[in-house]
């Protein structure tokens, strides 16, 4: 029988379908006895639902008309790459 | 693990025998292929003769070659094994994580960094091997044995790195480190096989882009405008996502296009532009990330998470706010999460790369990655339980 923190471990390749079959029908055995594991496979399941299909990050409309032409003016004058940036 | 089962039992295959003397044990990557015990055999006498027997090169200069392939190939299983053994030969692991990571900085002696610069390259630039890169090795004092020797080393590092991932074997032991990203430097290329590997589910033959991205290459600079109108949105959203300020995501987003049309020539259609053009963005974004003072390291870590809001959630949380709410909720959250698991969440999550490709773009192993993931999506839900739980249901922390 595989503790709750066994669980969690593979939790994230349970999420992603990608789980040996008979890893699998441990976690199917310990989540059908432990409530709380699975109310923590629910609501992250449910949190990467709410991720994936939110949307979230995208740019709103078309790239902007400015944006475009800075990027292709730097192309055509030939701009060399800025050094890449570093902490102070 | 790997995606194949391993036997309880590995003795019945004395070849197996050859590993435990030379290496001390039997890595996971032989007994992975124990469904032919009798390829294992072939792969065992090819590389006792080649590797453990004694030849033209040293055995250190081989395991260097081994290192720096498999380096080249941002593959940490063999570098990790590999140390294992070079520290019995006297070699300190510090300098054979190094060979792996930049063999340029590892102290090496002049052949012998000739020789890793001819292993790389034959692994990164196969077609660009000429004559002239024999010469250099012959300048270097190398006789024609070890020049052969050089080449099969390097194929076998390479056959071994393919079947490592192709089987999904996961390393022997702990790495002590992960390889960093290297960043885009078109004298190296050492990026070109990870930007342009296609995505599993990707025809490269149908590439919507072909036709500008040729005529660009043919010296037509205008037709890179459209591939920037083209993907301008999608690589804002990688890059918003990783720098959290629009407009340092806008800043990343003209240098990646920068760094895209100047490394145009040497992309050779093997994953469509869009992917590669993406990796390139992630890169650029990420270097950014790693330049910023208040940054957290992309380290690995082993300490523990333990989730601490365990309350159930509504049965269709999605229903309680609008497309818009979600979408800023969700954003204000992931921003909030440390910026390792939020990098590592949003490669698989919201760009949806593969394991491997993201283990690759971050420069960890992939049991390393998916700790990352995974930590990232507890650590994002227990920050929405306030948003989504059902009201009354009990919290445990």
């Amino acid at each position: 029988m595989i503790s709750c923190q066994d669980f969690i471990t593979e939790l994230g390749s349970l999420l992603d379908n990608d789980v040996a079959v008979e890893i699998r029908e441990q976690l199917e055995t310990h989540l059908a006895h432990c409530n709380t594991c699975q109310v923590l496979y629910d609501s992250t399941r449910k949190t990467l639902r709410i991720v994936t299909d939110s949307g979230s990050f995208e740019y709103a409309g078309p790239i902007e008309e400015p944006l475009v032409n800075k990027i292709m003016d730097r192309i055509r004058s030939g701009c060399e790459l800025p050094p890449p940036p570093t902490s102070k | 693990m790997s995606f194949l089962p391993e036997p309880e039992e590995e003795a019945d295959v004395a070849t197996l025998a050859i590993f435990k003397k030379n290496l001390g044990f039997v890595p996971r990557i032989f007994r992975a292929q124990m469904a032919r015990p009798g390829l294992v055999e072939s792969q065992a006498k090819l590389i006792d003769t080649l590797l453990f027997a004694k030849g033209a090169l040293t055995r250190i200069q081989k395991e260097f070659i081994l290192l720096g392939v498999s380096g080249a190939n941002n593959n940490s299983y063999f570098p990790v094994a590999h140390s294992k053994a070079l520290e019995f030969l006297g070699v300190k692991a510090q300098q054979s994580e190094q060979v792996a990571i930049d063999h340029r900085q590892a102290n090496l002696s002049e052949p012998d960094t000739a020789l890793l610069d001819f292993a790389r390259k034959l692994t990164l630039q196969p077609n660009g091997i000429s004559i002239a890169d024999v010469d250099q090795l012959r300048k270097a004092d190398f006789t024609d044995e070890q020049i052969l020797e050089a080449v099969l080393m390097t194929g076998l590092t390479n056959l071994l790195n393919s079947v490592q991932l192709g089987l999904g074997v996961e390393p022997d032991f702990k790495p002590r480190v992960t390889f960093p990203l290297k960043e885009v430097n078109p004298e190296i290329g050492s990026e070109r096989p990870m930007l342009e590997r296609p995505l599993a589910e990707e025809s490269v033959s149908a590439d919507p882009d072909a036709e500008f991205v040729a005529r660009v290459k043919a010296g037509d600079t205008d037709a890179f405008e459209e591939l920037v109108r083209r993907h301008g949105r999608r690589v804002y959203r990688s890059l918003i996502g990783l720098l959290g300020n629009a407009e340092e995501a806008e800043d990343a987003l003209q240098d990646a296009f920068l760094k895209a049309f100047q490394h145009l020539p040497e992309f050779e259609g093997r994953a469509r532009f869009s992917t590669w053009l993406v990796r390139i963005a992630l890169n650029t974004g990420l270097q950014r990330l790693r330049g910023r003072k208040d940054f957290e390291t992309l380290d690995d870590d082993s300490e523990e998470f333990r989730p601490r809001r365990i309350q159930a959630w509504q049965d269709n949380p999605e229903d309680l706010y609008s497309r818009e709410e979600l979408k800023r909720l969700v954003e204000t959250e992931v921003m909030k999460l440390p910026s390792k698991y939020r990098v590592a969440l949003m490669l698989r999550d919201l760009e949806e790369l593969s394991t491997e490709e993201a283990a690759n773009v971050l420069g960890l192993t992939i049991p390393g990655l998916k700790a990352r993931v995974l930590r990232g999506r507890l650590m994002l839900r227990e920050s929405m339980v306030v948003y989504f739980a059902k009201s009354g249901a009990g919290v445990n922390s």
